[in-house]
């Protein structure tokens, strides 16, 4: 696991105008906190945090913040992005010391390909522990042998020495169902075609409030 | 078609079409998604119509999730009807989406096979989308 060092600055206006200007001039507002110290509101340069967060750790990196000609070991703890142009608009870190073990979510990578199955992975991340400096970047899943019943829970993963598990070991991380036949697809997509070509509202829904009467019971189509 | 099986009230005031999506941004559990960049409102018809286009694009192979519900009735008066006597009857069933939701999640299938399955099902859809896949995922 690669460490990552980057340049904070101290920030000293606060609010949404604060927030504004400071991402407005290519930096992130972010709050360092952690180990019973007092919370410290900081800025980082938004494109060396991008760089950061597209390391193969991806938002698992630890990283070096030089604030003030100190340097603190962190992990990102919230990344607040915006919904559609996907900038950063904040992030809390949390500071973490060499040797502590630490709770995170490592990504699932499923390797393989199997035959015949339709793969339905149900976690995408598990939760492990782990030293803080020695996080994996994702845990391995293979699937190639994967049959039509079979799944893989959390406790197969095959996980680092060092790193324990901390999700329910009998989640599922994956399994294998059978795909439908195409007739199958074709006689399902059929029916719900004839079903949304009739009347355009449907029946209506009954209601549960006393002034206004709904008229007739129905459930979904 | 998704319609509500109880509702509290028959008729209610239009949604609010203001502002961009709180949650459901990110593409959660599939591999692929449809995010909505405009707001609207999306009939069940349009949904229905959404998936049907998907799903016969992949054929079998491939598990689609639909993120929206239309929980919202809209109300119409009848053509040619004086103003007044009160409101008209519910006519549509709509999900108020707003930008950034995503609508539709995929998985199960290739990139290439997602781009079109998903394009197909965008030009179902009132509003302008884009394809995007899950942060960190194989994609």
């Amino acid at each position: 696991m690669s460490e990552v060092r980057i340049a904070a600055e101290p920030r000293t206006e606060f609010g949404k105008g604060g927030a504004r200007r400071t991402r407005r001039a290519g930096r992130v507002p972010a709050v360092l906190y952690g180990h019973g110290l007092a919370p410290r509101h900081i800025s980082l340069p938004a494109r060396d945090l991008l760089h950061a967060l597209k390391t193969d750790a991806g938002s698992n990196v630890l990283l070096t913040v030089e604030l003030a000609g100190q340097a603190e070991l962190a992990l990102p703890k919230e990344i607040q992005r915006h919904p559609i142009r996907g900038s950063f608009e904040h992030v809390d870190l949390v500071v973490v010391r060499r040797g502590e073990k630490v709770t995170v979510d490592v990504r699932i990578i499923l390797v393989g390909e199997p035959r015949e199955v339709l793969v339905d992975q149900q976690m995408t991340t598990v939760t492990v522990e782990a030293e803080a400096t020695n996080i994996p970047d994702s845990l391995e899943v293979d699937i190639a042998g994967l049959t039509v019943g079979a799944g893989i829970t959390a406790g197969d993963l095959e996980l680092p020495s060092g790193t324990r598990l901390v999700t329910d070991a009998e989640y599922v991380v994956v399994q294998g169902l059978a795909a439908p036949s195409a007739a199958q697809v074709e006689a399902e997509l059929d029916a719900a075609e004839l079903s949304s070509a009739g009347p355009s509202t449907g029946a209506e829904p009954s209601t549960t409030d006393d002034g206004d009467s709904g008229s007739g019971e129905t459930g979904r189509e | 078609m998704l319609i509500p099986r109880k509702v509290a009230h028959r008729k209610q005031h239009h949604p609010n079409r203001r502002g961009a999506a709180k949650g459901g941004t990110q593409v959660t559990f599939g591999e692929f998604g449809i995010q909505a960049l405009e707001s609207a409102y999306v009939t069940n018809r349009q949904i229905e119509s959404a998936r049907i286009a998907m799903t016969r694009h992949i054929r079998r192979g491939g598990k689609v999730w639909i993120n929206i519900y239309p929980d919202r009735p809209l109300t119409k008066k009848p053509a040619e009807t004086r103003m007044g006597s009160g409101k008209g009857s519910p006519e549509w069933w709509i999900a108020n989406v707003k930008p950034g939701r995503v609508m539709f999640e995929l998985s199960g299938v290739t990139e290439p096979i997602a781009r079109e399955a998903m394009r197909r099902a965008i030009h179902k859809l009132p509003m302008k989308c884009r394809f995007v896949t899950r942060e960190g995922g194989a994609a």
